[in-house]
């Protein structure tokens, strides 16, 4: 893929990313949280990251895209649950770097148009990955669609619907898919150093008039990329796990770029009536069942994750409490940071010290970042809005504040008359770690393997899904063709693993699958 | 001396924070002392000789000249001042020892004299989610990690209703299930904490201010009120629920 070259339409179309990525930075920022612990240094640990960005992602993302385009990951990420979905992608991958670009145009360290081919290219990469991730509803992110997220192809929303078992309060079933979701909730904040990155919800999915349907993603569960996880997380067998959710009389209306939802009536336990549990990554063949066979191996499933995940939990918060500040600002430092590593696993080009190091030139920084700074610093540039940088003309209405201000600087135009800019960060230099050094074991649906085993499957494998053209057989051609060979052909890769839909073909509409489903 | 880009700026001026403003005023002076010194202009200066001219060493006395100043610095992570006691303010209220006389004091907590059940009103919170009744347990605060690990060994104490200012999920994970309700002196109802006591379905009041509830007091929480749905925050309005302490007048 060619990287996009400077020209006024370019700058443009750079600038309006810019603008609607601060807006919906600055609204997500405001509205959906407060961050904080008193066991991490959180904010801290995030303007460590947004520095690392900035220097790292224009060389690795160039990296990737070596092996792999953008859109064609993009195109992959719609038949998994991997750690590319929000907010990595949606908010992490633009936001992580343009802070880090803001904090050093603050310091006065880089004028708003050095780097800019960085700029235009990082900006560029997302949109190509976003709009094909996204292919299905058509938007650029979630903020773009008000705040929902419908990336699934219907002939997998088939798949999901078909195969969910039903449940309600106070049967077995119901009890062990709650437990687990709170353990596992739990679980993920840890491992994520406080943050959300492990997990993601999509949709809401219209099932019935009265019911939706919501898929929530788990991601890196046991032994992966994050090096605090070996050997505690040894134990969970399944690095990722995505749980089909389907509510009763609610209305998901906001489903956010940070992967979080909100529901009215507010989704509480007792609205849960059907559910299912799929393990996926970058070497699977789509959403594979966990323990999907029967409503009873769904309960015990359900029952003894939960219990290694509750271990896991203990061992990894006992592992965290002995670490060094400087240790929990490198693991916190890489969960932001790292969160968009998934690209490069995807294209089977990973490399431990791209992904779990401080580039030099960012830990050249660390001294500043204090408790009371990192607070101060981070609820000014994404809260207040104060940096003065920040400021824009009176006569300014920013979105959602209707304050003289915007999160991000844009690229100043007269760098097409003068010429006066400086292009790139350049390549990623060396990088450091308080960390342990990574063990050699990845836990994939391939088994756990050595990083140049899973690298060498991940470069070598193409989904059934985007084999024989597949990927370019979208909804609308689907809408047009159901009934030919191919969309029975494209309609039974999905159903392969189904436990009630496996070889039905294309033919199927949503309420065929309920009376498949009355018929169980 | 070297006049940076952002020198000049027709709307912005300084930072809301002070710290913040020392720290950003102190580093663009290193910079332009630097970019003076290298003899270079600023294409060559920017991702090329500042990478080794601005130092780690630089920002380490960036940070030493607020402390030389006299100022220390507020802490979240209770790993800061554990480690460098000289550059945070005390962290009170975190040992054992220090319990016994430690309570929040919350200047706009609510109180009244206690009612015909005894009950004296302590402040209130923001209701999590709605319970069929309200809930009644011992107070006892959580705010470091030694005992987090003490209880992980041993167990919470029955009846814990944990007294907690970190609105996180994480300080608290392992144990955050053996709790008989929460009372969060920070977050929303949409923090992490406040995300994970809803699906464990223990009672949880965030953003709650308190007084006067110390180590061991029994205490109620009011979770049979409604919940505060989390649009109330950026619409800016109230709906809380009491905390009552019990026993004492």
């Amino acid at each position: 893929m060619a990287k996009p070259q400077l020209s006024y339409a370019q700058l443009l179309e750079t600038n309006n990313m810019l603008q609607t990525n601060g807006d919906e930075c600055y609204w997500l920022c405001v509205t959906r949280t407060v961050q904080e612990s008193k066991l991490f240094p959180v904010p801290s640990y995030m303007l460590l990251s947004y520095l690392n960005c900035f220097y790292r992602y224009p060389g690795l993302l160039a990296k990737i895209e070596e092996k792999m385009s953008a859109e064609e990951i993009g195109d992959r990420m719609r038949n998994m649950g991997v750690k590319i979905a929000n907010p990595s992608m949606g908010w992490g991958l633009t936001n992580f770097y343009l802070l880090g670009r803001e904090w050093l145009i603050a310091a006065g360290l880089l004028r708003p148009q050095d780097a800019a081919d960085d700029v235009m290219y990082v900006m560029d990469f997302w949109k190509r990955y976003q709009l094909a991730w996204h292919r299905n509803d058509g938007h650029l992110f979630n903020k773009e669609f008000d705040h929902r997220g419908q990336f699934l192809p219907e002939r997998q929303l088939q798949v999901f619907h078909a195969d969910l078992y039903d449940c309600q309060t106070g049967d077995e079933l119901h009890e062990a898919a709650h437990q687990f979701l709170a353990a596992a909730s739990q679980y993920c904040f840890l491992i994520a150093c406080e943050s959300r990155l492990c997990l993601h919800t999509q949709g809401p999915y219209k099932i019935d008039d009265q019911r939706e349907m919501i898929v929530r993603d788990h991601f890196d569960l046991s032994e992966c990329s994050l090096p605090w996880l070996d050997g505690v997380g040894a134990e969970v067998p399944y690095n990722n796990l995505t749980v089909t959710m389907a509510v009763d009389d609610c209305h998901f209306h906001i489903c956010d770029d940070w992967g979080s939802t909100e529901a009215e009536p507010e989704f509480k336990a007792d609205k849960l009536s059907g559910i299912g549990l799929y393990t996926s990554d970058m070497l699977s063949e789509g959403y594979i069942p966990v323990g999907m066979n029967s409503r009873e191996e769904l309960t015990q499933t359900f029952h003894e994750l939960a219990g290694n995940i509750k271990d896991a939990t203990a061992k990894l918060w006992q592992r965290i409490a002995g670490w060094s500040r400087d240790q929990m600002m490198d693991a916190g430092a890489i969960t932001y940071y790292a969160c968009i590593k998934d690209l490069a696993h995807v294209a089977g080009v990973y490399d431990v010290d791209d992904w779990m190091k401080i580039d030099h030139r960012a830990d050249r920084f660390r001294p500043l970042f204090n408790d009371e700074y990192g607070r101060d610093c981070l609820g000014e540039m994404v809260g207040l809005i104060s940096l003065p940088q920040q400021q824009i003309s009176d006569y300014s209405m920013m979105m959602h504040s209707n304050a003289p201000k915007r999160v991000y600087t844009p690229i100043p135009y007269d760098i097409l008359k003068t010429g006066d800019y400086v292009p790139s960060v350049g390549d990623v230099e060396r990088g450091i770690t308080y960390l342990p050094e990574k063990e050699d074991r990845y836990n994939t649906t391939q088994g756990t393997l050595t990083l140049s085993e899973f690298n060498r499957k991940a470069a070598d494998f193409v989904p059934e899904t985007l084999q024989n053209d597949r990927n370019l057989l979208c909804e609308t051609w689907v809408k047009f063709h159901y009934d030919s060979p191919q969309a029975d052909d494209l309609y039974k890769v999905h159903q392969k693993h189904s436990r009630l839909l496996k070889d039905r073909g294309a033919g199927l509409r949503r309420a065929d699958i309920e009376k498949i489903r009355s018929q169980e | 001396m070297a006049k940076l880009y952002v020198d000049v700026d027709k709307y912005g001026d300084e930072h809301a924070s002070p710290v913040v403003e020392a720290f950003h005023s102190a580093i663009r002076d290193l910079v332009r002392k630097r970019l003076d010194e290298s003899g270079c202009g600023w294409s060559e200066f920017v991702f090329g000789k500042s990478h080794e001219l601005i130092t780690q060493d630089d920002m380490a006395a960036v940070e030493q000249q607020l402390l030389d100043a006299g100022h220390k610095f507020d802490w979240s992570a209770a790993i800061s001042p554990r480690e460098r006691p000289d550059a945070y303010k005390a962290s009170a209220g975190t040992s054992d020892e220090d319990l016994k006389t430690f309570c929040f004091e919350h200047p706009d907590a609510p109180t009244a004299e206690a009612d015909g059940d005894g009950r004296a009103l302590r402040g209130v919170g923001d209701n999590v989610a709605k319970y069929p009744q309200n809930v009644t347990g011992t107070a006892r605060y959580v705010r470091s990690s030694d005992r987090v690990l003490k209880w992980l060994s041993d167990g919470v104490p029955d009846n814990t209703i944990a007294v907690i200012d970190d609105s996180g999920g994480t300080l608290t994970a392992p144990i955050l299930e053996q709790f008989k309700g929460v009372i969060c002196a920070g977050g929303t109802v949409r923090s992490h904490l406040g995300i994970l006591t809803r699906e464990y379905g223990i009672p949880c009041f965030m953003n709650a201010k308190v007084t006067g509830i110390y180590e061991g007091d029994t205490v109620e929480m009011e979770c049979s009120a409604a919940a505060k749905p989390a649009e109330f925050y950026q619409q800016g309005k109230e709906q809380t629920a009491n905390v009552w302490r019990h026993g004492k007048g």
